[in-house]
């Protein structure tokens, strides 16, 4: 079931896969990250606002969509030969526990160059309310044939 | 777990000694320091974002691949950017808010790798009251190569 640079279109789809957010898996991305910010581990200080935001609890990091946004795009691109070249992304809305995030990427266009063929993806995470809570775009190459990779 | 408890999880300690927005000067390297890339800390970080693929998990499969070996997944950055920087960085000021990233990757990571980062505010700007830090970041591994390079932009404590 791999896809191949030929072979793909404008607007095909890739799903990524669910992810549901509690507080465990806030502080599990915390210890793989090393990223103790205490937006995401410390009620009591997320009573305080910032700016004129209060997020009213923890929230997860903005990172760990991207990273989840980045499991989507390596195994629809492993098994393709393909490689991700770029990821772009920035935060629509704070995701906290209880929610449940799906990232999905839409094939935007295709290019060759004098070397390589890339494809360009945009990039959305939703949650549970089908909200946005992050975008972008990523950047994928498809190295031609023959041409070593890694 | 030996990453994790090496390193230090209260980012309250030496916050006093962290540049505030004032104080950062756009194009000025910051502190960074080599951090040796374990095969645990790799796969730890993919637990978290929920990263199976037998490229992190499986060194006979991996062998068999065009990358010869287990590597990390490109997302590493996330971990490298706070385990090369010393803990009065200003990245880990309590508070501070991502408010995007963009990154390019050329070589992957591989466990064993020792990386070095380098690092410096590239502008600062206030924008809606709020005061943001652009960052530009490359990582490398002990051979020079570039693993990938990425610009942030980020919103400071006022």
């Amino acid at each position: 079931m791999s896809t191949s640079f030929e072979e793909l279109a404008v607007g095909d789809t890739i799903n990524g896969p669910k992810f549901d957010v509690s507080r465990e898996s806030i502080r599990l991305f915390c210890d793989g990250s090393l990223d103790y910010n205490p937006l995401h581990l410390d009620d009591d200080y997320m009573k305080n606002s910032f700016g004129k935001t209060n997020f009213g609890g923890i929230i997860m990091h903005g990172m760990n969509n991207f990273g989840l946004i980045t499991r989507m795009l390596t195994d629809w691109a492993y098994p393709a030969g393909a490689i991700q070249r770029r990821l772009e992304t920035r935060w629509l809305k704070p995701v906290k526990p209880g929610d449940t995030i799906t990232p999905v990427g839409v094939v935007k266009s295709k290019q060759s160059t004098q070397k390589s063929r890339w494809v360009l993806i945009d990039v959305l995470v939703r949650n549970q309310r089908d909200e946005h809570v992050a975008a972008g775009e990523a950047m994928v190459e498809f190295p031609l044939s023959g041409s070593t990779v890694a | 777990m030996t990453q994790a408890s090496a390193f230090e999880t209260d980012f309250w300690k030496d916050a006093n000694l962290r540049k505030v927005w004032d104080e950062i000067v756009p194009g000025e390297p910051r502190k960074t320091i080599p951090y040796k890339l374990t095969l645990e800390a790799i796969q730890l970080y993919c637990r978290s974002v929920g990263e199976d693929h037998p490229l992190y998990f499986d060194e006979a499969y991996a062998k068999t691949t065009s990358y010869g070996g287990l590597i990390a997944p490109p997302s590493i950055h996330i971990l490298l950017m706070f385990a090369c920087t010393p803990t009065d960085d200003w990245m880990r000021t309590p508070g501070t808010i991502n408010a995007g990233q963009s990154w390019s990757y050329n070589k992957p990571a591989r466990p064993g790798d020792t990386i070095t980062l380098q690092a410096r505010a590239l502008d600062k700007f206030i924008k809606r009251e709020r005061l943001f830090v652009v960052h530009d970041n490359v990582f490398f591994n002990q051979h020079g190569d570039v693993i990938c390079s990425g610009r942030g932009q980020t919103i400071r404590p006022a």
